[in-house]
């Protein structure tokens, strides 16, 4: 079954001089987020980017599919803390996801979170739609 | 040029179907603790944000910043963009859940641009778009344009 997600935004003026706003999401989940080339580029000053929001999709997917994997395996997750950090080059493009990722996970050893870890960089849909990136990079341990 | 890194901070408890999961903008504090889950993922949203919605919010975000470049660059600077993007995910035969498609539609108010010029620079967008590059690894790119 197919899902799909809509998201608009609006800009005004030039990529330089001008501003953005990223409506509504239409889960209702957030609101308008305000998004601009120096926020970008520069300081975020409170403004999100388009490399801040594939952190965030690229972690909450990560989680999904190692949450689902440790069940599968027979040890179900207390607790998983994932963070993911996207590098952006202007003129080059997104060249580096580094993936980091903390769990609690009873009866379950180091060796066997790193795999099921690993199993969900490679696994998960958003690291498939990434796999262009050069660089997708994990750092998995236990809490 | 200097690398821009942007950071997202994520939380998951419990297991992939009934468990849930926050997720907050670490480097601008734009937004926090969002609630997701398996459900609000792969059914209704309820409210709920999912990492579809934020794909489609950055390569909206993404393809606009490309357009309002290229529409600089040919001396028809924008007064205005509006650009609408779905982010579609499918279960693909022996591949599992995957991103299959994204979907640009551009409007835009451009003085002295026609018809033509625009879909031109809405072409050109796609192509300098660092995320269309990137989404082509699983995911077919659609971009319509038109002027407002």
């Amino acid at each position: 079954m197919a899902t799909e997600r809509t998201m608009s935004t609006t800009w005004r003026g030039t990529l330089m001089d001008g501003a953005g706003t990223i409506h509504e999401a239409g889960s209702g989940a957030f609101g308008a987020l305000d998004v601009s080339w120096a926020s970008r580029a520069e300081e975020p000053n409170g403004k999100t980017s388009p490399e801040e929001l594939i952190a965030a999709a690229h972690s909450a997917c990560f989680s999904m599919a190692l949450s689902h994997a440790l069940a599968q395996a027979g040890t179900p997750a207390d607790q998983l803390d994932t963070t993911a950090t996207v590098t952006f080059v202007p003129g080059t493009g997104i060249t580096k996801i580094a993936l980091t990722v903390r769990g609690t996970v009873p009866g379950l050893d180091e060796e066997g979170f790193v795999e099921a870890a690993e199993g969900a960089k490679v696994g998960c849909p958003v690291s498939k739609a990434l796999a262009g990136v050069p660089e997708i990079t994990l750092d998995a341990s236990l809490a | 040029m200097p690398r821009i890194v942007r950071e997202a901070a994520l939380t998951w408890e419990g297991n992939v179907a009934r468990g849930a999961g926050t997720i907050t903008a670490a480097s601008s504090g734009a937004y926090d603790a969002l609630p997701y889950t398996l459900a609000s993922r792969i059914s209704t949203p309820e409210g709920k944000t999912s990492p579809e919605e934020l794909l489609a919010s950055a390569h909206g975000a993404c393809f606009t910043m490309s357009l309002a470049n290229e529409l600089a660059t040919a001396g028809t600077p924008p007064e205005r963009l509006d650009i609408r993007c779905v982010v579609t995910m499918d279960e693909v035969e022996g591949k599992g859940h995957q991103i299959v498609h994204s979907q640009i539609d551009a409007h835009g108010t451009v003085p002295g641009c026609d018809e033509a010029g625009f879909a031109q620079a809405a072409e050109a967008a796609d192509a300098g778009c660092p995320f269309s590059a990137l989404i082509r690894a699983s995911a077919t790119v659609g971009v319509t344009a038109s002027l407002a």
